[in-house]
């Protein structure tokens, strides 16, 4: 296993909701999808996971719902709310003026 | 922002069930497994893998509730039911520490809401702050006055002030003559005086500048109190017309139910001043007034006092040359002209009231301190199993929030007792303490400084970090405070050393004065005041006529042996003075020089010195033949006896008297030699306290009323008040009615007061037993708080000692010598406390000079005797734990920990 980045603080809620963006998902869901996406660089530590994803969920930022996964077992599923939509656009305009400013830095 | 708040409150309402969080984690191991499994692992390996890439699933659940709203306030629930069982498990110390901050709390707010109320209480007039009263003042005038013939140059020509206005000197009995007569106390002032002070009338109007004037119409603005009871507050009364003293008056307005004169004199109506401005300015002085004004913004009492020095200079130049130096300027803040002297008991009882709540609060910081000593291995056990430093010190403050409420909320019930207790007990001379209410905001103070002081001590021990060593270690090794606690009980003793000895001095002071001979006879001897109108009794002749035949009926009255008639009474202070120099006699015409002082005088009939029981030391006194002398006839104490005639006997010389001396302005002006008659002396009467109880005494002299009209002459512009002391050997209970029914016959609108000599004096005694009982009970406070205090401290020694008395004793120490440990420990900081507490005492002693009568504020026998109580008391706290100490057993003290 490659060594993971260290996250930046807040910069797991913003991974979060991107990823929920595209379609509803279960907390292991979001973690392999994260890892695939970032081939393998960015390890989603579980513990962190599920308090952050109890914390957006009392946000309001997004919602859980229990529906059937794949081979029909409960499973939560969570979904962006139009709240949490909104955050995820303000937090990828942060990001965005973050990474160019660092960039600038590091030049 | 709002949708996000919304969002908890309803996760705060319908929680999720515990168990969605096990079932989503299950599913993820679930999940995680079957993709190892995929891998090619065993089913057994998948799952072991699958939990260790999780990591710490209990943590991850614990992190997850903890993101729920209402974990704060599940965990405040928790620490509250947790302080609770703690505060059952040790009911001494819960009960301690309530009591203490239900002592300090309640006391203090009760004090400062009395306080509160004297000195900073908001005067009812806009802006308050601006206003102050001005004047001269001298030695026989000691309120500051002005005088038509200088005040309106004054008002004219004055910098300092925005607006310069006067009430009349003081208010005049008047009576509402119309059906259901009363006689009612009135009062003049300017138009201009509302609008200086800001004030409107809640009906109706203030005065026109018309009405202001001397052939004004007939106007009056009248109290609410008196629109109130006598009108029903109908608002028609501006539409009618009220008849005072027989004259038709036009209400023209309703003052507000706050309202009072600035000079507080009270007043039912209130008149135009409606002087004759002209004729007033070439008056010398002219008719007094009480004046008062507002400063201009930016202007200080200082700065004004300094414009005011020429005006004072060109009118000073009326005042005759020889009493001239005697006159002063006097500018003042309105709050002070208010207060007068009462400002020394308010801060000797806010300073009281400090003592306490300092002593209640080191109680509190040792009781929590020693507490957190008991509990540190506890709480290191807690941090052991994983509690945070900031878990731990939420849980202490929450037990120190919990005790705080609980000591304020009982400290709120004790302050409401203690405040009723002080107005039953409180003089009348106290202004505005009838009206003094529980102040909300300081009983949020002094919570708030109880909460602050069970915060920083409650905290400490939760903040330190717990020492691994408190796990294993046999003993508790907490001598961290002890430094700490020892400071507290010294500051402990040391304020109660303060407080006691205060109560002390006071104390004796009030035995000296209810003590003292004050040279006349209390007991069966009943006064009645009268104060007639000057319309109805406006000239000498019906005044006499008054009291001639009301003192003729109440000579046939039940058990009356004697009937006396004076025109005040000792040992008050309200009579006439003069100066000694202005008292002539055969060998030194009178003069006007400001030295030799003051001298009293009092117009008595014959009656008088029997009804007292003054003994006359030389002469007869008065006779009844002299009531119907031409000549006129005077009985002098025997200061003034001795300073006029040293050596010789005074009787039948002639002492050269002036008739008419107005109180109010004094000798502003020389008198007329005409107004002088000569008085042959026919007595010397043993002196009687004349200054009140404390006061200085005056040189006295009586004149001899005489049954001619012009003996009752009101002389006074202050409004004269009759007093009859009648001789009975019935309850005054029984005779006082029937004296009003006397009274009544000869006229019912009269009021009169009747009040046996003893209720005259006890009530002088009111304002030092008020300050006394106060500060006494604020000492005894004090110094069971800081007994509670020694105690605990040095009980907490013991304990934490126990083990190592247990060793001394295996070892062979005596019973006694464990015993002189212990109280060799406490004798140290008794001895620290009480040395503390006689050098602060010794220099606060000052402040309390002036309160007290016939004993030094540095008494030394005072300081003794509470040196010795204050020893004794804390030494009895300690002998307890003492005791205790020798009956460790050293089997168990060893085998225990």
């Amino acid at each position: 296993m490659p060594p993971s980045t260290d996250l930046l603080q807040g910069t797991l809620d913003l991974l979060i909701l991107r990823t929920v963006a595209l379609a509803p998902m279960h907390g292991w869901g979001i973690a392999q999808r994260i890892q695939q996406v970032s081939q393998d660089a960015l390890q989603i530590g579980q513990g962190s996971l599920y308090p952050a994803l109890h914390r957006l969920e009392y946000k309001g930022w997004i919602q859980a719902d229990w529906g059937a996964s794949e081979n029909n077992r409960k499973a939560k599923y969570y979904s962006l709310t139009k709240t949490g939509r909104k955050q995820l656009e303000a937090e990828l305009q942060n990001w965005s003026r973050l990474s160019t400013a660092i960039a600038l830095v590091l030049k | 922002m709002l949708k996000e708040w919304l969002t908890r409150f309803r996760f705060l309402i319908v929680s999720k069930p515990p168990h969605e969080i096990d079932e989503e984690l299950q599913f993820h191991l679930d999940k995680q497994t079957q993709a190892n499994i995929a891998t090619g692992m065993t089913p057994d390996e998948a799952k072991r893998q699958a939990v260790i890439a999780f990591g710490g699933i209990e943590l991850a659940r614990a992190q997850s509730y903890e993101q729920r709203p209402n974990f704060y306030l599940d965990t405040l629930i928790r620490d509250l039911r947790f302080a609770i069982r703690g505060f059952r498990r040790s009911p001494l110390f819960t009960f301690t520490i309530v009591a203490t901050l239900m002592l300090g709390i309640g006391a203090t707010t009760a004090v400062f809401s009395v306080v509160d109320r004297i000195l900073f209480r908001p005067l009812p007039y806009a802006q308050a702050d601006r206003l102050v009263s001005l004047g001269l003042v001298q030695s026989l005038a000691t309120q500051e006055f002005m005088a038509g013939g200088f005040y309106y140059d004054w008002r004219e020509r004055q910098q300092p002030f925005e607006m310069l206005s006067a009430e009349g000197a003081a208010p005049i009995e008047c009576d509402l003559t119309e059906h259901n007569p009363r006689q009612l106390s009135c009062a003049k002032a300017e138009a201009s005086l509302l609008s200086m002070l800001g004030v409107s009338p809640i009906l109706g109007r203030n005065f026109l500048p018309e009405e202001d004037s001397p052939h004004g119409p007939k106007v009056a603005l009248i109290s609410y109190s008196l629109w109130h009871m006598r009108y029903n507050r109908d608002p028609k009364i501006l539409k009618n017309l009220i008849e005072i003293d027989g004259n038709q008056v036009q209400v023209v307005g309703v003052l507000p139910r706050s309202f009072e004169l600035p000079s507080l004199h009270e007043a039912d109506v209130i008149f135009p001043l409606a002087f004759d401005e002209a004729a007033q300015r070439k008056l010398n002085p002219g008719m007094p007034v009480r004046a008062f004004a507002r400063l201009k913004p930016g202007v200080n009492i200082d700065q004004a006092r300094a414009q005011l020095v020429p005006l004072f200079q060109s009118t000073s130049l009326i005042i005759p040359p020889e009493i001239r130096k005697d006159f002063h300027l006097r500018v003042r803040s309105l709050r002070d002209r208010q207060m007068q002297d009462v400002r020394s008991v308010a801060w000797l009882l806010l300073g009281t009231v400090l003592a306490v709540l300092l002593i209640a609060c080191a109680n509190v910081a040792s009781l929590l301190l020693a507490r957190g000593a008991v509990r540190a291995r506890e709480l290191a056990v807690r941090s052991a199993l994983g509690a945070s430093r900031s878990r731990l010190a939420r849980q202490a403050i929450t037990e120190s929030m919990l005790l705080s409420l609980i000591g304020a909320m009982a400290g709120y019930v004790l302050a409401k007792c203690l405040l009723l207790i002080f107005l039953a007990i409180a003089p009348a001379s106290i202004p505005y303490l009838s009206q003094t209410q529980l102040d909300l905001r300081v009983i949020c103070f002094t919570t708030l400084l109880s909460l602050l002081c069970g915060l920083v001590f409650g905290i400490v021990p939760a903040l330190q970090k717990p020492n691994d060593d408190m796990l294993s270690a046999r003993t508790f090794r907490s001598t961290s405070h002890a430094a700490i606690r020892q400071s507290l009980v010294i500051a402990q003793i040391s304020a109660s050393m303060v407080l006691l000895a205060g109560a002390v001095l006071l104390l004796r002071s009030f035995w000296n004065l209810r003590n003292q001979q004050i040279g006349i006879r209390t007991e069966s001897t009943l006064t009645a005041g009268i104060t007639l109108g000057p319309q109805k009794y406006g000239t000498n002749e019906q005044e006499f006529a008054f009291f001639q035949q009301l003192t003729t009926h109440l000579r046939y009255g039940p058990g009356v042996s004697l009937v006396a008639v004076t025109d005040s009474l000792p040992p008050a202070e309200n009579h006439n003075r003069m100066r000694f120099s202005s008292i002539g006699h055969s060998g030194k015409p009178p003069s006007a020089s400001a030295n030799g002082g003051l001298i009293t005088y009092r117009w008595v009939s014959p009656d008088y010195f029997r009804a007292l029981d003054i003994p006359l030391l030389q002469g007869e006194g008065f006779n009844e033949k002299e009531l119907s002398s031409n000549d006129h006839f005077v009985v002098i104490g025997k200061t003034l006896a001795d300073r006029l005639f040293p050596g010789k006997s005074p009787l039948g010389e002639l002492l050269l008297l002036d008739e008419g001396i107005s109180a109010g302005v004094g000798d502003i002006v020389k008198k007329s030699s005409q107004s002088i008659n000569s008085y042959k002396i026919v007595g010397v009467a043993a002196d009687v306290k004349n200054g009140g109880l404390s006061g200085e005494d005056l040189p006295e002299y009586y004149r001899l009323r005489r049954d001619r009209a012009e003996d009752w002459n009101r002389s006074g512009v202050w409004g004269i008040s009759t007093f009859i002391v009648i001789r009975t050997s019935v309850p005054p209970k029984m005779i006082a009615p029937w004296i009003h029914s006397q009274v009544a016959a000869i006229d019912p609108t009269l009021p009169v007061d009747i009040e046996t000599m003893q209720q005259r004096v006890s009530k002088l005694a009111d304002q030092p037993r008020f300050q006394t009982f106060l500060v006494g009970f604020f000492a005894a406070s004090g110094l069971v708080l800081a007994v509670i205090g020694l105690y605990g401290v040095i009980s907490f020694i013991v304990t934490q000692r126990t083990q190592e008395i247990g060793v001394r004793m295996a070892l062979g120490a005596s019973k006694s010598s464990i015993f002189s440990l212990v109280l060799r420990k406490s004798l140290r900081l008794i001895a620290w406390g009480i040395t503390l507490g006689v050098l602060t005492s010794l220099a606060v002693a000052r402040i309390l000079s002036s309160l007290l009568f016939g004993i030094s504020p540095r008494d030394p026998v005072t300081f003794v005797a509470v040196t010795l109580l204050l020893a004794f008391v804390a030494l009895a706290a300690t002998l307890i734990p003492a005791r205790f100490a020798t009956r460790v057993n050293p089997l168990e003290a060893l085998r225990n920990d």
